[in-house]
């Protein structure tokens, strides 16, 4: 079985983010790097399933960007993955899903992945598209947001988290790609010995512009932070006046009274 | 008449061979006893415990000899410590006996026991008698009726205190009937110089010589075969102390407190981190099992032990003796158990007040590389988020590494990695760079460094935690990984000396980081402020003379032996110290060390309510510490205990900085 993990770095959610000079994109210095949280559910699922069919399985992992992004292939092999990827870009943060999509998928084509695992959605951007579209270029059966995940005789028995706690139970056949949720597992720490074993583990490198043949769907315009709030109104004076005019500020100004 | 007496009398020189055979063969059981432990011990691995010899020679007679680690506990230490010289001298008598009869007169030709130095012999021994065995009847009292908490008693000390009394017994019983014969009346003045055996000689007085010399062979033989008996099955009861513990003195180790073994993580032939079996200890491990008396006295002072966590020390080194047992491959963490093996904070108090020189927190440390590196486990699911932020952010809050050094802004410091010189690095650490609280600590220590003329640079968001809770928790990979780093950005600025306000980045620096490379002088606030006032820089104002009580942390008291700096500091600032009882280096942990200022305490009572418990208790109303970790745990145990109104927490430089001028 060949399995692929498609992994992306993301700043660390406590940096001080600011716009970029261009004003596209936030600024890249002083930022703190990691491993994006969904991602890691995507490569200990893959890991574990590795370990359940007696390790025959090889794990791929993949991730699009500069230099930097080596760290966090090195931190999924250390996990298990056998091999890596490293699509050089210099700017993946000017690529939306759609093109991100299509690259991972040009590379996946005539690869004879079984099974590709993403996280549902980065922490920065936050599409929740780049799954699901590879699913489409490629053909692949699709769920998303797994919070289950069982393999038995080549069908997948997928959890799916909906909304309102409810939880959806999905059947696919191989060849197949899923999402992962917060709650699918909890990611291993990487031993010394894994983390050791992993500094031997083949990394190749490829250029984006190999693998990039499609135009963007959709460009940024603008990148900023939101306008500062205006200060709290303070209501005084007759308490039956008070309730009034909040109701009506309720009605005015919120969704919260109809 | 003159003072000697005839050796062998009634025993006769026709024994003498005999006597040096069986004597022979109880040696040559003791001997083997002693020799088949030692595959035992080899079953761990090799360490290098015999270099300097003659400086391990010396403290090895000093300690035994001296007996102070054992009397420093007054109970039961002080009877010991008596008692062993006791026995010591009564031995020594024996031998010089022996040496006399056997070789000065036949060979020599000269008799030492005679005239004044018999009589000054004859007294010191009977003494030592009389001491060891009313010192020996003081430590039975202690075990058998007064039976301390914690203290276990085996048959095989029944046994031992049996043999030990019947062989003092029956020494005062051979000499008392020799006397009835040969002295009571011939020599009475002589008698006077063993007043012991003179009393035991009267209460045998009327029976006849016949009677006399029948008892006092029999006392002879029986004395003889009970002392034959006591040195061969030495290496099987506790009594292997008496070679083994006394060895520990000798294989002490002679790094600084607290050092570790640094991994080379570059060997790649390297297949298990950190220790998992019975083989993977050194063999000192195993042998400390041996050298332990079970005293536990590390036990009474542990803090986890204290507060019911599931941690004894003294049994963590019973453990391991007894897994070695079972052969090199035993399992250790089943055995010991993981929760007793998260639960240590590292605080040194049972290698610091343990008699036999064990090694208890290293064993600790192995133990839990092999949890973390070799199972990737944590004490807790907290402690793994506070790992992953060292590495994403190189402080355990998961705080954005970029707002490192605001602590500092609108003070007066240097940017030392922008190439700017200045006097001193100032290692901030985690806590002081973003715990709210003790930011107030840096501040003030910029304050009054800048009050004594002293420029102070520091890395701001260069710099990364220094590691020590990562390794202490066992994760030496995370550790080095972070002290590389700090490693480089600290050469890069050419400094020359480095001054901390966490004692536990002071360790780090100071020592463990030397084996990775940093070799510049590292100091604690203490220390360089007090110094700074002794050369004049700074002038402290005594002011208002005010209480206060004092806690000695366990990185700056038992691990770098700095107890009167902080206390010299207090004076110069007029405060005044009420001594909590377990102070300097018997201060009783804050619960944080050992990397557990990151976990959750979740067994057992708290340990930093307990220390706030005592401090209240000497009424002083304000409590001083000088670790960032300290005054967390006592600003939360202040919180969570009755304790609120009664008592508050500083830290040293929040004193300081009141008192600067005059």
């Amino acid at each position: 079985m060949k399995i692929l993990v498609c992994i992306k770095q993301v700043p660390d959610m406590e940096s001080r983010f600011k716009p970029a000079a261009d004003g596209l994109w936030f600024n890249e210095a002083d930022l703190a790097w990691r491993i994006n949280e969904y991602d890691e559910y995507a490569v200990e699922q893959a890991v574990k399933l590795k370990e359940q069919l007696g390790n025959e399985p090889e794990i791929t992992v993949l991730s699009i960007g500069p230099d930097r992004v080596v760290e966090v292939l090195k931190k999924a092999l250390a996990m298990g993955a056998d091999r890596a990827v490293h699509v050089q870009d210099s700017a993946p943060q000017q690529k939306g899903p759609w093109q991100i999509a299509s690259i991972i998928a040009n590379y996946a084509r005539d690869k004879g992945f079984d099974l590709i695992l993403t996280g549902m959605q980065s922490q920065d951007r936050g599409s929740a598209q780049v799954g699901v579209l590879v699913a489409e270029f490629l053909g692949f059966a699709c769920a998303t947001t797994l919070v289950g995940f069982s393999y038995v005789d080549g069908v997948i028995h997928a959890k799916r988290e909906l909304e309102g706690g409810l939880k959806g139970l999905v059947d696919l056949r191989l060849p197949a790609l899923v999402t992962c949720q917060l709650g699918l597992n909890i990611p291993r720490y990487p031993t010394l010995p894994n983390i050791m074993r992993a500094k031997k583990k083949e990394i190749e490198t490829l250029s984006v512009t190999s693998l990039l043949t499609e135009e963007p769907l959709a460009i940024t315009t603008q990148f900023y932070a939101p306008a500062r709030k205006e200060g709290g109104l303070v209501l005084e004076g007759d308490l039956n006046e008070m309730a009034q005019q909040l109701v009506d500020i309720l009605q005015e100004k919120t969704s919260v009274v109809r | 008449m003159e003072a000697t007496r005839e050796i062998y009398w009634n025993i006769g020189h026709g024994t003498v061979l005999s006597m040096y055979l069986l004597a022979a063969a109880a040696i040559v059981l003791l001997a083997r006893g002693i020799w088949m432990r030692v595959a035992h011990w080899r079953q761990g691995k090799p360490l290098n415990r015999f270099d300097r010899y003659p400086e391990r020679t010396r403290r090895m007679i000093a300690e035994v000899l001296g007996q102070k680690k054992v009397a420093r506990v007054r109970a039961g230490g002080v009877f010991h410590a008596l008692f062993f010289w006791s026995f010591l001298i009564l031995f020594a008598g024996t031998l010089l006996v022996m040496l006399q009869a056997d070789f000065m007169t036949p060979v020599l030709q000269i008799n030492l026991l005679q005239g004044h130095f018999y009589r000054g012999f004859s007294l010191v021994l009977d003494v030592a008698g009389a001491g060891a065995i009313l010192m020996l009847a003081g430590l039975a009292v202690r075990r058998f009726l007064l039976k301390p908490v914690g203290l276990e008693t085996v048959n095989d000390d029944y046994r031992i205190h049996a043999l030990l009394f019947a062989i003092l017994i029956t020494g005062f019983l051979v000499e008392g009937a020799r006397m009835a014969a040969t002295e009571l009346e011939q020599n009475p003045e002589l008698a006077l110089f063993s007043p012991v055996g003179l009393g035991v000689a009267k209460l045998m007085a009327g029976a006849s010589l016949e009677k006399l010399s029948l008892l006092h062979r029999t006392f002879w033989w029986l004395h003889f075969a009970l002392v034959l008996g006591f040195i061969s099955i030495l290496s099987r009861t506790k009594l292997k102390h008496i070679f083994f513990t006394s060895a520990n003195a000798f294989f002490a180790p002679l790094e600084p407190k607290g050092a570790l073994a640094t991994i080379n993580l570059e060997d790649e032939t390297i297949e298990q981190f950190g220790a998992a079996t019975v083989a993977d200890l050194s063999w000192k491990d195993i042998f400390d099992a041996d050298a332990c008396t079970s005293c536990k006295r590390c036990q009474d002072r542990c803090p986890a032990h204290v507060t019911a966590k599931p941690l004894s020390p003294m049994k963590l080194i019973q453990q391991i003796g007894e897994a070695a047992e079972s052969g090199s491959n035993t399992g250790l963490i089943e055995t010991i158990g993981a929760e007793a093996i998260w639960s240590c904070t590292t605080c040194r108090a049972c290698e610091d007040i343990c008699p036999a020189n064990n090694e208890h927190v290293n064993k600790v440390i192995e133990l839990r590389r092999n949890l973390t590196l070799m199972e990737g486990t944590f004490p807790g699911d907290e402690v793994r988020t506070a790992a992953t932020n060292l590495e994403v952010n190189g402080n355990p809050f998961g705080m954005a590494f970029a707002a490192r050094g605001d602590w500092a802004e609108g003070l007066e410091v240097v940017r030392v990695g922008e190439g700017e010189p200045a006097d001193i690095l100032y290692f901030a650490g985690c806590y002081a760079s973003f715990d709210k609280r003790n930011r107030e600590v840096a501040r003030n220590f910029v304050k009054i460094c800048n009050a004594a003329g002293v420029k102070v640079g520091i890395l701001g968001k260069d710099e990364k935690c220094c590691g020590e809770p990562a390794r202490k928790l066992g994760n030496e990979y995370l550790y080095q990984m972070l002290a590389q780093e700090d490693i480089e950005t600290i050469k890069a600025t050419g400094i020359r000396k480095i001054v901390t306000t966490c004692p536990h980045c002071f360790n780090t620096l100071s020592r463990d980081y030397q084996d990775l490379g940093l070799a510049i002088e590292t100091e604690h606030y203490s220390t360089w402020i007090n110094q700074l006032l002794e050369d004049g820089r700074l002038k402290l104002k005594q002011g208002e003379l005010q209480d206060c009580t004092y806690h000695d942390s366990c990185y700056l008291g038992r691990y770098k032996d700095i107890l009167s700096e902080p206390r010299a500091l207090l004076n110069a600032a007029g405060w005044q110290i009420k001594e909590m009882d377990q102070s300097g280096y018997a201060s009783f942990c804050c619960g944080a060390g050992g990397g557990r200022i990151l976990a959750e305490e979740n067994l057992g009572s708290r340990i930093n309510v307990a220390r706030i418990e005592q401090a209240a208790a000497t009424g002083a109303g304000i409590l001083v510490s000088n670790c960032p970790f300290c005054l967390t745990m006592f600003e939360d145990g202040i919180k969570t205990s009755d304790c609120e109104e009664t008592l508050k927490v500083r830290d040293l430089t929040e004193i300081i900085i009141e008192r600067i001028g005059g």
